[in-house]
Parts: C-alpha cells; structure tokens; sequence
C-alpha cells in the first residue's frame, strides 16, 4: 500500500510565501494547498508550482560559461569548482580592498537572509525588489508614522467592518502576489457590506467586483488624495481629535496651509477625476468607520514620494493608522540573533555606488537599504565588480533592458569584462542566464528549508513557518541559502561558525521560545494569534523621532520638499506630443513577474489554465484614430526603446493609455519561448541614466514612460 | 430529484483558475515533467463577459465543468453502453473500462468539457470528485477557490441557500445541475 500524507511547508512560487500543505505519495509531491492553520488559501501560482518541481528543464547541476556572456553557452561542472570560482573572486576583491563592489540581488525571505548575512560579512551591498517596488510606500509610512509597509502588507482586510472603505489604487491584490487569502477577504469584506473603491487606468477583476471603478489618469493618485485631504479639512470633516492627540504641534497649521489651493477643482484638472467625484469619495471616507487604501503599481511612479506623503497625510486626517479596517502597523517577530553578527556596509561612509544623474542629490535623503538599483550604471562606473543574483532575473526585471544588456558585455583595454563575475542561482532557464559566467541549481520550496516571519508575509503580529523539504532534491541543486552558507564558512568561518541552515533558524527561534523542532512538531507554524490595534495608544507615542506623527517632512525643507507635490510624474508631464500614450504595465495572477520558473511553467502559460499572451491594449477611441485594428501589429516605441506587438482593442483601458503585461519577454526556456512576447522594460529607461526625477524625489521613476504607436 | 450540484456565485469568482490547476493536480492530468502548454487535460474552464463601454463596464467570470446534465446527450450517445447517470448522487460518470474511445460523447457534448485520453484512448470528465464526495469531501475545485466562489451539496439545498442570501438563479446558465447565481439587484 502507498503511502500518502499532508505536510506543512510554504509555497515560493511567488514572494508572498503562503503557509501550504502539499500531498507527499511515495516520495513524490501530487497535490498541494492552503494550510488552513494559516490562512488556507494558494493560488494558481502556487498549484502549478509541482509543475515546475517536476520540469524535465530543471537546472540539474553547476554550469560554466563557455563562448561571449549572451551567447548562453555552458559546461557542466562540479560544485567544487563552483565553489572555487566564487571563492577565488571574492577574496581577489577583498584584497583589493573592494569588498564593497560586491553587489547580490536577491528577496531577503527574512532580515536574517543567510544570504544577506554572507553580503555583510564580504562588505557588500544587498539589492532587492523594494527599491524598485515601494521604497516611497516605505518611506513615507515610516517619515510620517513610522511604521513599516510594503506591498506585500496589504491592510488587513479581514478587519474591515461593515461600512468600511477599501481603497485599491493601481493595485491589484485579485493577483496574488500577496497572501492568497486576500481576495477572499476583500469579497469578505464586501458581503459585511464594506464598500470597495477602485481607482486604475485598466479595468480588471478588482473593477469589476467594485462598488466603484474610478478611471484616473497615470500618476494622478497624489492630486486625487491631495484634493480630498483639501475638502476633508476645508469643511471640518477630518478626524479632528485624533489629529489634536497625536499630530506633531504645528504640523496641523502648516498642512492647512499647504492644502488651501489643493482644491477637488483645481487637482481633477491633475488626476482626470471630476471634482464631484473627488468630494464624493472624501465625503465617503469621512462618514465611514474605517478606510484603507493600498497601492502598488501607482507607488512606482516617479512621483512616489508624493503619492505615498499624500496617502499618509490621508491616513492621519481621517484616523486610520492601526486600527481595525485601516492602516496596519505590523510587527516583526523577535527572533534571536545569531552572534557574532557581521555588521551592514556603512553608506555614509562608502556611498551609494549606484545613483541617478543628480548623484549629490542623494545626501538630502534617508534611505532604508539603498537606493535604487541601476546595474549598468554601476558597471559603467567602476563600482559593481561582481554580481551575484537569486530569485531574480534582472535581465528582464532591470528597467532599461538594452543598456542592462550592454553593461552585462562591457569590457575594459585588455578585452575583459568591466563586470567581473556574474554568479546566477536558477531553478529553471532564465533569461538573465544567457549573460552569467556561473549558473547554479537552484532549489524549488518543496526541497529546501527557510524560516519565514516577516511582516511581508500577511503576519501582522508575531507569528513565523517553516518551509521545509518534503520531497529529496532534483539533480545536484542546492538551495543558494546552503551555497552562501558554504562559502561563509570557507571565507568567514566566525560568521558562520553554526552548523547549517537548520541550526542558525533553531539558534533564531529561540528568541520565541521555539525551536525547529518544536515548530515542525507543531504544525510548522508559530502564531500567537494577536496584531493588537492601536498600539501607539499603549505606547503613548509613534514610532518616529517626536514620537508624533510628522505630516511636515522638514528634513527635506532645504529641497522644498516638505509638503507633497500633486503634480503628475515629470515623465508624464512631457513629450506628450512626441509620444502620447502613457503606458500602463500591470501583472497578472498567472505569473511571478519576471520570475523565469513562472514563466517557464507550462500549466502558468497554457491558455486554459494560465495566460499566454501580452499584446498591448489599446481603448477602440484611440485605436479608431490611428487606424489600428484588433490584431493588427504595431510598434510601440518610448524614446529609449521599441518593441513589436500585436494590439488588443478593449474597453478596459482608458483612453490614452497602452497596456501590457509586466514580466514577458524570455527567450530561455521550451515554454516561455514558445512565445516570447515582449518585456516591458525594453521600453521603460535606465533611470540611472535618463530620467531626471528618479529617487531625487525619494522614490522611483522605472515605471513611468510614454510611447507612440504605430502599425 | 437526487442530484449532487455545485454553485458558481459570479459575486466571487475572480477567473483565477486556480481550480483548473488543482483538479489537475488531484486528478493527475498532467505529466508535469514533459507538459506543455495547450496540451494539457482540463475539467474545468474559466469564461468571462465583459459588457459596456468606457468608462461604463461590468464584468462577470465563471467556471464550466460538466453540468451533470439531467438527460445526458453524452449517455444517450455512447453506443458501448459506458456511460451512466448514477442513480444515488446524479453524477454522471464514464466507466473506462467500458469506454471504447470512439469520442461520441465528446461531439454530442453541449458544454464541450469532455476530455479525451489519447494514450489510453479513453474519455474523461468531471465526475464531481466522486472518490472524495462519497466519503463526505467537497470536490476538489470547491475546497480551494481562491474566492471561496463555489458551494457544493444536494441541488435542492444549493437553491434555498442562495434564496436565503438574496442571490438570484441565473436560469439560462443553469438549466442542468450545475447552479449560477449573482446577487439579485
């Protein structure tokens, strides 16, 4: 007789790492889902993840570059090799004394990252999806409330009550790439007779479910936020007494006069939303028990900063921080650390070694981590020497793909490549991989082990899992967790003085008073079941430095930025002649991003069960004028890049805007390039290079691009 | 009327299509070492209608499977005798080893959800999960929607449930077993 059980572990198809159960028969995963322990939901996503546990195209053992990077060309070696390789560079590059040119790209599964604990001890420097996907929604909560979101923190919307407003703003959660139970919850919600605002150029299933589908222009969000705070305020609406509590001295009077001329009139002619809509929609908020409001997609623009000071302003004057159905402050589970710790890279000392033109400009602002992430710029400049990427394919996900591309093959006088080592861990063919000189086996969730309790796991309060492997490992693959364990212990055997991946996670429990043993005992989940609300009030302050919030950010007075601007994105603002659409790229469910196991997962690109198209959608009304027909190809063209497509007409879109799918693209792999489409950052800029505002109003441009279309 | 049923409430389905995945998963349509797109076995399928114009647009999703029909074309077609509506839970249900692969069934099928085994030239289909509701399991698809969107039980009871939450039969989607409703406004 087989045999057959449920374990617990958690799902890495995407970021959001859901608690799962996966359905182990005679050594081999058949079946997986939510672990209703958790939260009990997994997405197509995750369902098709045994799809690519199985893949005959699974990278089995460590391969070299042979031939020019681009080319794709490898040999198979050993792991000791591999090891060597790795090793070799990197204690070259200390010796020169540039540890800090050492640069891996990676998601953090927690602050403890072995990984990242291998970037500190070498002296080097972490980069990660956040900067480019809502360092501004970071900063601004943290600037003004001091608390820290990201956009895997959705709010909470199990707590929503009858009568709530759920705020969705460019932001797609129906996709999945948060928890999997939040679209049940938002649907939830709505039955409990929560009202559900929408507000995006595209309309989707989030729309379509809507009480209300507000089309707003691209980049509007801060104008639109800005003119309700002006009627909030004007008429008396605003959450006076909690603004009274717990708004720093002053800041009140000096939001009152910045927002005097923000009128609904005056900033509908911004964001495209007629004035009565906007005192529409503020008269809602104002009258309801709560409000949340989530963005992701719109948080990316160039004017981030903005948009995410003004969603802060919004939230404060209407009193929904930490409270049921509004703004959750999420806390990180107190786990042990594990001595000695390798201290972080000093950026005041070293610099930012990647910034955008303005790169003085950098000094006016507080930055978590670094600043945005600009490879070709680093390896154009000297400072980014070897690069090592897990989880990640900048080949597609870098903004500016062509000039990535051509930093990738830079060399020097003597015919050498100005990047040094190029080290990529995979799990199957990657777009990227075509540049890397060492490509290693990766592991998928259903074979490795990791402890996830960050608050980007829809934990809102203390709470951890353990991904474990239930099934042996395919080929030679090792989870890059191991690898740079490996080679701490050969290069900084002080740092990692613990056994392996188990027993650091077991030393970092205990700070819980837990150990992997006891988890795995229990279910591999540790929750104790609380978030607690307003807990400021405990506290009796916030978590800034007045311990009040800070509407007025006077730390950038110097740079007039102390208030939100509500102007659109400079992007935006011009060219508009030269190229008038404003191209609006959104995910889908069905895919990872630029994630190459997404995309190389046949169940993920099969027409019935997933999504195998990406052309560009184009409203009827403006497709009438160009005289574009459904199907017909065009090219679409920024002034940077151009890519072919065929068109979709739908109503979906507003007019004005170009559609597509973020993450196409990849030429790796038997499935994805069965189709390859066209990645969206062949047309988005090197913002390290020719867009003006990126970072320089604290957030991130990479997004906001115009194109032209012609057949 | 003993009839086991499920009921798309079009208020949640989101078209994620997690069920589809799924009910391959549980049900072992899929190779997943060599599986490609396209050619992949499915029971259930997602279809959309969006209607309007912009800015004025409403959309609704919902999912297909076999609609356990109440006179089965594919019954009345299948010459070798291979396929039966049983008689206790409604559910009708293909006996492979009975089946000859002729595919008659597949063209007589009005909802096109009859799948066909090259390999071991059989037809295949929905069944409701038969192997799991006998033992007092939801099928599979039920148990994982994402938006909770599907409810499973005796037909009859499906009905009165939906009454009692103030959605409404959509009468033309749901001439067989299968139920669809929205809510009534």
């Amino acid at each position: 007789m087989s045999e057959s059980k449920w374990i617990p572990t958690v799902c890495y198809q995407c970021k959001a790492e859901c608690a799962i159960l996966a359905r182990v028969e005679d050594g081999v995963v058949r079946e997986v889902k939510g672990n209703p322990r958790a939260r009990g939901k997994m997405c197509v996503k995750g369902m098709a993840g045994i799809t690519t546990l199985y893949s005959q195209e699974r990278l089995k053992h460590p391969m070299k570059r042979v031939g020019e990077r681009g080319e794709g060309k490898f040999v198979r070696i050993g792991w000791d090799e591999a090891m060597n390789i790795m090793e070799t560079k990197l204690r070259e590059l200390r010796k020169r004394g540039e540890g800090h040119k050492f640069t891996y790209s990676m998601f953090p599964h927690s602050t403890s990252d072995p990984k990242w604990r291998f970037v500190n001890a070498m002296g080097g420097f972490i980069t990660t999806g956040l900067p480019h996907c809502d360092s501004a929604k970071i900063m601004a909560h943290l600037h003004t409330f001091g608390c820290f979101p990201n956009h895997h923190i959705a709010p909470m919307y199990y707590t929503v009550p009858k009568g709530g407003v759920m705020i969705l703003s460019g932001r797609h959660p129906f996709g999945c790439l948060d928890d999997a139970c939040v679209p049940r919850d938002i649907l939830d919600a709505k039955e409990r007779g929560a009202k559900l605002v929408v507000i995006d150029p595209i309309f989707r299933t989030e729309a379509g479910k809507a009480d209300w589908w507000i089309p707003i222009r691209p980049g509007g969000d801060a104008a639109l936020f800005l003119g309700m705070c002006n009627h909030l305020l004007t008429k008396g609406l605003h959450d006076k007494a909690f603004c009274d509590k717990w708004v720093r001295p002053g800041d009140m009077d000096g939001l009152m006069a910045f927002i005097k001329d923000k009128t609904p009139a005056a900033m509908s002619r911004i964001c495209d939303v007629p004035a009565r809509d906007i005192v529409k929609l503020a008269e809602m908020c104002a009258a309801a028990p709560s409000v949340c409001v989530d963005a992701f997609k719109s948080i990316m623009y160039g004017n981030a900063m903005d948009w995410g000071h003004a969603w802060s302003i919004f939230l404060v004057i209407t009193g929904n921080l930490d409270n049921p159905g509004g703004q959750p402050m999420p806390e990180i589970a107190p786990m042990a650390p594990v001595p000695p710790v390798p201290p972080p890279p000093n950026l005041k000392e070293l610099g930012y070694h990647r910034t955008g033109p303005n790169r003085s400009r950098f000094d006016h602002y507080t930055f978590f981590l670094q600043p945005t992430w600009y490879a070709a710029q680093a390896v154009r400049e000297g400072s980014l020497k070897v690069f090592f990427a897990s989880e990640c394919n900048p080949a597609l996900s870098e903004m500016g793909s062509g000039e990535w591309r051509e930093a990738m093959t830079l060399k020097d006088r003597n015919g050498n490549y100005a990047l040094e080592l190029f080290v990529l861990t995979e799990i199957m063919p990657s777009e990227t991989m075509k540049w890397a000189d060492l490509v290693l086996p990766d592991q998928t969730n259903f074979e490795r082990w990791e402890l996830l309790y960050m608050p980007w796991w829809y934990n809102f309060g203390h709470t951890a899992a353990v991904c474990q492997p239930v099934v042996k490992p395919v080929g030679e693959s090792r989870h890059a967790n191991r690898v740079m364990i490996d080679l701490g212990k050969r290069m900084f055997p002080e740092y990692f003085a613990f056994k392996d991946d188990v027993e650091y996670y077991d030393i970092e429990l205990s700070g819980i008073g837990m150990s992997m043993r006891k988890m795995l005992d229990g279910g591999a989940i540790w929750s104790p079941g609380t978030v607690g609300f307003r807990k400021y009030e405990d506290a009796g302050r916030f978590n800034t430095p007045s311990g009040r919030i800070e509407l007025e950010w006077k730390m950038y007075g110097d740079i007039g930025q102390q208030w939100p601007s509500p102007e659109l994105p400079l992007e935006f603002r011009r060219n508009a002649d030269k190229y008038p659409f404003i191209l609006v790229n959104f995910r889908t469910i069905f895919l990872n991003n630029t994630g190459a196991w997404s995309q190389n997962n046949a169940q993920l690109r099969d027409p019935v069960s997933g999504i195998d198209a990406n052309p560009v959608l184009l409203n009827p009304v403006d497709a009438a004028r160009l005289g574009i027909a459904d199907g017909d190809m065009v090219t679409v063209a920024s002034a940077t890049g151009s890519v072919r497509l065929p068109a979709a007409l739908t109503e979906r879109i507003k007019p004005g805007c170009a559609g597509l799918i973020h993450g196409f693209g990849q030429t790796m792999g038997k499935v994805a390039s069965r189709g390859a489409w066209a990645g969206d950052n062949e047309l988005i800029a090197d913002a390290g290079s020719h867009l003006d505002e990126q970072d320089l109003r604290g957030g991130e441009a990479h997004v906001s691009t115009r194109v032209k279309i012609t057949k | 009327m003993k009839q086991l049923s499920i009921m798309v409430d079009l208020d949640r389905c989101i078209g994620c299509k997690t069920c589809i995945v799924a009910c391959r998963n549980h049900h072992g349509l899929v190779n997943h070492e060599t599986a490609m797109p396209e050619g992949m076995s499915h029971y259930l399928r997602v279809e959309s209608e969006l209607t309007g114009t912009f800015p004025k647009l409403a959309e609704d999703n919902w999912v297909v499977m076999c609609q356990q029909c109440r006179k089965p074309p594919c019954v009345k077609a299948c010459a070798a005798g291979a396929i039966s509506k049983d008689a206790q839970t409604g559910i009708v249900r293909i006996d492979r080893e009975k089946c000859t692969g002729a595919g008659t069934c597949i063209e007589k099928c009005p909802y096109g959800v009859i799948q066909f085994n090259a390999e071991g030239r059989f037809a295949h289909k929905c069944e409701l999960c038969y192997d799991r509701v006998v033992h007092g399991q939801e099928p599979v698809c039920v148990e994982v929607c994402l938006a909770d969107a599907l409810r499973f039980g005796e037909r009859e009871i499906l009905l009165m449930q939906a009454e009692a939450t103030g959605k409404k039969l959509l009468k033309k989607r749901s001439t067989q077993s299968i139920l669809y409703v929205k809510r009534a406004d």
